[in-house]
């Protein structure tokens, strides 16, 4: 047994950025997958771990730890391994800015689209809608509540669903022009920023194919495909149970030419 | 090129910054900027502005170096801290965990909260009384769209109800947090002093959310520890307007999921 256990779902956005970071650094660690479209999260014997009912959630002998991207930090700071932060402060900072600016302006749009188009959704055939106002009421987070009822019952507005799109598009060209910049994204070795990074992007390629490929966004594919080579990225996303996971298998692809809007998976599975 | 900060009056975010400075004991050229006149978007001589254009904190601090803009006043706490003095941030992984969460839910939750309140109470008059071509000087000057639309909704008077009783619920509950962090009698949030305080202090709006502090006396203690900090008063005495604390530009926006 590890000393280490981490609660996840698939390795994808928030599940996959510690996922990601235990295994580039050579932490042995027991996987615990929650099945978040089974609710699992908001089962007595998860609430024992994390009341908050928030996955991914992490323990290190009787400590608990929460939030992807501090359980990152962590992870980094306290186990051997590669450093996956820079020894020079200035690009620390620029890497902690653009995980705060993924995980708290880019991401959560990416998340609109794929709760509207898949959570939800899915959620909603697996359980009927009686059961799964039950599951929503059990929830302890309000304002988890409320992201699931505007999930399940299809309450995203127009203009929230535009502002989405939007800032996924400008996210994007953000993300093509730093990558220009440097190797890696906000610095010039792999280090947190690239896991986050990773786990909010591989797939836009099929999402966003008219956004993300290999004529507009040069740097954005052969940063993804770099990540996608490393064998702590193989083995994660062997990690994975269901098709959301092998949406990653485009990385194979040498060439990935731009695609209509309407070709992509509108339905994001994120 | 070198290293300059530059700064609004030292409230909200500006005040995180410049107190961190203080207490790093690095040696920094600070060039005061006025925030609600847009000076931000406007500085000269920058090579790359990402940061400064799309910063999820609105108008906070901007460091400068060789040319590329650096935003976010948490990490400008962290990174003054980490080529200063290093006594801000707890060496060990846990605590240093620990204090990244505490703030994060500052900035996440109270720091929309009363960057809200504030602006209602302070920014909309001045924005208000600004002719069409004033207000479009600034406005134009700005890059993101949705922080544009913070100042727009500001000028506007476009403050409901709903989110004015949230935020003070959330102002509220970061004294709840404060006064539960403090109960086993520590001086400060961590333990230690750390940047969880100096990134905590700027929030507690007392000033329009003054039942904070009912009940509440380890947060009222520690509030007047805060006061007397020496890097408190070096910070606030930089002020140009013998009033910093009704000194407020937009700032990070209310979380769109709820």
């Amino acid at each position: 047994m590890a000393d280490v256990t981490l609660y996840h779902w698939e390795p994808n956005a928030n599940s996959g950025k510690p996922m990601l970071a235990l295994m580039e650094k050579g932490v042995a660690f027991n996987s615990h997958y929650i099945d978040m479209l089974n609710f699992d999260q908001h089962k007595p014997e998860y609430l024992a771990i994390n009341p908050q009912g928030t996955i991914p959630a992490m323990t290190h002998g009787d400590r608990v730890l929460v939030e992807s991207t501090a359980i990152m930090e962590y992870v980094n700071d306290e186990f051997d391994g590669p450093d996956l932060m820079p020894a020079n402060a200035q690009d620390r900072l620029r890497i902690r800015w653009w995980m705060k600016f993924m995980d708290q302006w880019l991401a959560p749009s990416f998340s609109m689209f794929g709760w509207k188009f898949f959570v939800g959704p899915n959620a909603l055939k697996a359980h009927g809608q009686a059961k799964i106002e039950e599951q929503i009421a059990r929830i302890p987070l309000p304002e988890r509540q409320t992201a699931w009822r505007k999930a399940v019952f299809g309450l995203f507005s127009e203009e929230e669903m535009a502002e989405s799109g939007r800032r996924i598009g400008v996210g994007i060209r953000m993300l093509e022009e730093e990558l220009g910049k440097r190797e890696w994204l906000a610095s010039d070795q792999y280090s947190l920023a690239d896991v986050n990074g990773f786990n909010l992007a591989y797939a836009m390629p099929l999402s966003q194919p008219h956004l993300a490929n290999d004529e507009v966004t040069p740097n954005i594919m052969r940063w993804l495909r770099a990540i996608y080579r490393r064998p702590a990225t193989r083995d994660c996303w062997k990690l994975g149970r269901t098709p959301m996971a092998s949406r990653v298998e485009i990385l194979e692809q040498d060439y990935i030419p731009p695609r209509d809007e309407s070709e992509g998976i509108s339905s994001g599975v994120r | 090129m070198g290293t300059i900060l530059y700064h609004g009056e030292p409230s909200g975010p500006s005040l995180t910054v410049l107190a961190a400075l203080s207490e790093s004991g690095v040696d920094v050229e600070c060039r005061s900027l006025d925030l609600l006149d847009g000076d931000r978007h406007r500085i000269a001589g920058l090579t790359d502005t990402t940061a400064l254009d799309m910063g999820v904190e609105g108008e906070g601090p901007v460091l400068v170096i060789d040319g590329e803009a650096m935003t976010e006043s948490v990490f400008i706490a962290q990174y003054f801290d980490e080529i200063g003095s290093g006594s801000l941030q707890p060496k060990d992984a846990y605590k240093h965990w620990q204090m990244l969460m505490w703030c994060r839910r500052v900035t996440e939750r109270a720091a929309p909260a009363a960057a809200f309140l504030k602006c209602e109470a302070f920014a909309h008059p001045v924005l208000r009384a600004l002719d069409e071509a004033q207000f479009s000087k600034i406005a134009d000057a700005i890059v993101s769209d949705d922080l544009r639309a913070r100042w727009q909704a500001v000028r506007a008077g476009d403050f409901p109800d709903g989110q004015k009783a949230d935020s003070r619920t959330k102002i509220i509950g970061l004294a709840d947090m404060i006064e539960a962090a403090l109960a086993d009698g520590r001086a400060w949030l961590m333990g230690d002093f750390s940047i969880a305080d100096l990134v905590t202090y700027p929030w507690l709006c007392i000033d329009l959310v003054p039942e904070a502090l009912d009940g509440r006396p380890h947060t009222a203690a520690w509030l007047a520890r805060m006061e007397a900090r020496p890097s408190v008063i070096a910070a606030l005495a930089r002020t140009k307007s013998a009033t910093p604390q009704t000194c407020w530009a937009p700032g990070p926006e209310i979380n769109r999921w709820g």
